[in-house]
């Protein structure tokens, strides 16, 4: 129905189109219809799942340990033998090699050289770097959103000063600062104010990995700001007598939600790539505990005679990381498929 | 050797007292001898560079095997295999030295004729001028030889030059005076550090880019650090032979190229391929079966003296009870320590290593982890919070994990700190540094006398504040004394290797370490190398003298 002139329409009822039962049409809001494109994007949607697999099989390590393995990810076993076709085997032989992958229980992808069970300590190191890949992922994102709304929103010196201290953390290379940072840490742990962690803590790694990667999410995240800054739903808030912080986190963060969700998926890949490096480099995650990076460290030693100590970290690293970026592909182009996010570096 | 920079501390030396003439060795086995009129040019790798090309500075196992053959000091140890290898013979001196009864003089005399590569006569002043490097240059062998009358003075710029050392350059004359009488003086004057170069030598800057003439077998002539070195043979090396060194060794080859390839890997495949002659570091734990099975012909493990340990802090809790430190010793598992190192670690749970005179084999901890749970039981320590050190190195690194584990196991709350090798042992030997309760030590010898392990690592006198040798903070007065009266003796005294032993018996008594292995070294080299003729030295490693092509 169409209203004649002079006549004002009902508010809150949209025009219909020509030809449609009104019951026909429903609003739909920008997330479902984000849900919608995402569906359709079955590739990148397996790649979801296989992540969220990756991590349930994780969290279900202790029971592995408990209830297969029987024992623990850090427990030596170097003079044990084990039950091989009958007959006894060292879990690590007299001239040093462990015991290799086999169905043999106990031992399903082999020993270490300390003779400790691979498989758990895969499902404990997994936990490890699944675990500092978000939770340094969650510290680079609220840096980078309050740096970002800040220089973005205010401008002028705040921004010039917090820009000039981004671009120094940008000016090094990621890896290089992260192990300057670790090997610092390592020894002496952080201590700054009332906020101390130890040198061994699965913390440091989380706070240098969050840290290196602020300036590569605050930056984009200001040039939306910037942009929006001008709009004139902006002005309006002005004018109704908001405040800066209610404009921010009322006006413009709802606004850049979607680029912070997409930064937050491919952040995390990214940092398992870092925290695996830091730890293979022994900048990272502190022995005897596990993590994928720190497997592959004790592994390539005996790469000729027990390459399964570094390939099965390796492979799971890849999987992760690779579901980790297909599903954060995909998750960009179904909240705003015009978006243009590439995490850099 | 690892642990040689650990054994300049004051206190080395300042205690070292008592003269005599080394009684090492004694085994009369097949000497190696090595030297030889063969020519050809073989190249050697090693994983790292030696720390200095210079005589007077140079203090790790890799450069020590360089210079053995460059640079010869008055006396020398023996080029041969075994202990034999441990004996100190004349080297640019005539004779063993002649020493005063009270033990406090040393006279020598210069061989004649003899000159260094370049054709420069070696003086017997040139004796004076090395020991003067020593104090100039700042090395850390100079401690050893602070006992010399004047040296004190000389180092501080008190006095021109070291008076307790005069020379006659006419005659060869070389007289060494001691503030006291010291029973290891005649070992220590046959380390590198007391070979003379000439007076052209740079008095106080490392000379690694432009080493001083030689006096060995070879001489250095090019040096490109920390990348490649080469040794060729001495043209002058005759005059020195002429002179009657006859146990000072010819090269059995013209040149050998020394080149540091960071990759043991890779230096295990040249070797096997026959593109690498010989490496200095034993094939890693992963490629040692392999070389095993494949090349054993050419391929052996050879003895190395040294002593790997854990440390544990006497003074503080929990390890100031001695329960805790006798579970401990139960606790670890030397074979399960072997492994790890792939099978190149010779068991044990004594101070003093095979080879080394005192040594008597031992066992007073065998591993019983069920006994070590009721120790702890017994002590019931209050304090369970352990940190562990270890430092970054490959098979270091396993060694702390399986201690962490092992901590663990007896109920304790133990925290692992993995810090760098190069940085490790000057941390730990620094008592500021927080939470030193226990961790991983080793020790190789620097000259064959029990006294090296004993008082650097286990004397009172060597907790110090910084660059400590004693990480156990070991400190028993009645212990000391015994240690103290034995310097005032020589080796060869009846009954002095006895109480070495004895000694070596009454800190494991009370479980001062928790030692657990000796590791062995290995030679590797290529098909055309002359297997049987090359052979492993005690104090230096491979003798490259011994090196010859088929």
């Amino acid at each position: 129905m169409t209203g004649s002139v002079g006549e004002i329409e009902a508010p809150g009822i949209p025009p219909v189109p020509a030809g449609v039962a009104p019951d026909a049409v429903r609003g739909r809001s920008p997330w479902y219809l984000a849900w919608v494109r995402l569906r359709r994007n079955r590739v990148a949607l397996g790649f979801g799942v296989l992540f969220i697999l990756i991590v349930l099989v994780c969290l279900a390590a202790p029971l592995w340990a408990d209830h297969v393995a029987h024992t623990g990810p850090d427990a030596n076993h170097i003079t044990d033998k084990v039950l091989i076709d009958g007959q006894e085997e060292y879990v690590v032989s007299p001239d040093g090699t462990p015991i290799g992958p086999g169905l043999h229980g106990r031992y399903l992808l082999g020993a270490d050289q300390n003779g400790r069970d691979v498989m758990v300590r895969l499902l404990y190191g997994g936990r490890t770097s699944i675990f500092i890949g978000v939770a340094a992922a969650l510290v680079t994102t609220v840096l980078a959103v309050l740096v970002g709304l800040l220089c973005g929103y205010y401008r002028g010196w705040i921004d010039a000063i917090l820009s000039r201290i981004m671009d120094v953390v940008w000016a090094f290379p990621v890896l290089l600062l992260g192990i300057a940072l670790g090997t610092t840490l390592a020894l002496g742990g952080l201590k700054i104010g009332g906020l101390v962690i130890s040198g061994d803590s699965v913390w440091i790694p989380i706070m240098i990995i969050g840290l290196v990667y602020v300036p590569y999410m605050a930056r984009p995240i200001r040039g939306e700001i910037l942009a929006l800054r001008e709009k004139e739903f902006v002005e309006a808030a002005v004018a109704q007598g908001k405040g800066p912080i209610r404009i921010m986190v009322s006006e413009l963060l709802p606004n850049v939600v979607s680029t912070i969700i997409v930064f937050f998926t491919l952040n995390i890949a990214n940092n398992m790539l870092l925290e695996s490096s830091l730890s293979f480099l022994g900048a990272g995650v502190r022995p005897p505990s596990a993590s994928w990076g720190t497997m592959i460290a004790d592994g390539y030693q005996n790469i000729y005679t027990a390459p399964h100590l570094t390939i099965v970290p390796g492979a799971m690293i890849v999987l992760t990381v690779l579901a980790l970026n297909v599903f954060g592909d995909g998750l960009r182009d179904a909240l705003d498929p015009r978006a243009k996010i590439r995490l850099e570096h | 050797m690892t642990k040689m920079r650990k054994a300049v501390t004051a206190t080395v030396v300042a205690a070292l007292t008592t003269f005599g003439v080394a009684a090492c060795g004694g085994d009369t086995g097949d000497s190696g001898g090595g030297g030889g009129t063969g020519g050809g040019e073989i190249n050697v790798s090693m994983t790292s560079f030696p720390d200095y090309v210079d005589p007077q500075l140079s203090y790790t196992l890799e450069g020590w095997e360089v210079l053995y053959n460059t640079y010869t000091p008055l006396l020398t140890y023996k080029h041969a295999k075994g202990e034999e290898g441990t004996q100190v013979v004349p080297g640019l001196a005539e004779a063993m030295p002649d020493i005063s009864p009270d033990g406090k003089t040393y006279k020598l005399k210069l061989r004649k004729n003899m000159k260094y590569s370049d054709g420069t006569p070696i003086k017997a002043s040139d004796f004076t001028y090395a020991i003067q490097r020593l104090f100039k240059a700042d090395s850390g062998g100079s401690v050893f030889y602070e006992d010399i009358v004047g040296a004190k003075e000389y180092a501080d710029d008190k006095a021109p030059t070291i008076s307790g050392i005069v020379t006659d350059d006419n005659t060869g004359d070389i007289t060494i005076s001691l503030k006291d009488a010291n029973g290891t003086f005649t070992e220590l004057l046959g380390l590198m550090f007391a070979a003379p170069v000439p007076p052209t030598t740079t008095l106080d800057k490392d000379t690694t880019n432009n080493p001083p003439p030689s006096s060995g077998p070879f001489m250095i002539s090019k040096v490109e650090a920390p990348q490649t070195l080469t040794m060729e043979r001495n043209p002058n090396f005759k005059t020195v032979k002429d002179a009657g060194a006859t146990d000072v060794a010819d090269a059995g080859v013209d040149k050998i190229t020394v080149t540091q390839n960071k990759s043991n890997s890779a230096q295990v495949t040249g070797v096997e391929q026959n593109t690498i002659d010989f490496m200095t570091d034993p094939p890693d734990a992963d490629r040692l079966a392999e070389v095993k099975s494949k090349f054993a012909s050419r391929f052996r493990m050879e003895d190395s003296i040294n002593t790997y340990y854990f440390w544990m802090n006497n003074q503080t809790a929990p390890f100031n009870d001695v329960r805790v430190r006798q579970a401990i010793n139960y606790a670890v598992d030397p074979e399960a320590l072997n492994r790890v190192f792939g099978g190149r670690m010779h068991p044990t749970q004594q101070i003093l290593p095979p080879g080394m005179p005192g040594y008597e084999e031992y066992k007073p901890y065998p591993y019983d982890m069920e006994k070590a749970k009721a120790l702890i039981a017994e002590a019931n320590p209050t304090d369970r919070n352990i940190t562990v050190w270890t430092d970054d190195e490959p098979d270091r690194k396993r060694i702390g994990e399986y201690y962490h584990d092992l901590l663990t196991q007896l109920g304790f709350n133990a925290t692992l700190k993995v810090i760098a090798g190069d940085v490790y042992f000057t941390t730990i030997g620094n008592q500021s540094t927080p939470d030193l309760d226990t961790g991983f030590g080793d020790w190789f010898q620097d000259f064959p006398h029990p006294d090296d392990f004993f008082r650097p690592l286990l004397n009172g006198a060597s907790i110090l504040p910084t660059n400590g040798n004693n990480y156990s903070r070991a400190n028993y007065p009645d212990l000391d004394a015994k240690m103290n009266e034995l310097r005032t003796k020589q080796l060869s005294d009846p009954g002095v290797k006895e109480q070495y032993a004895a000694l070596d018996k009454a800190y494991m008594e009370r479980a001062a370490w928790a030692p657990y292995g000796n590791e062995e070294f290995t030679t590797f080299l290529s098909e055309r190398m002359d297997f049987d003729k090359s052979y492993h030295h005690l104090l230096f490693n491979q003798d490259y003298s011994s090196f010859a092509l088929k």
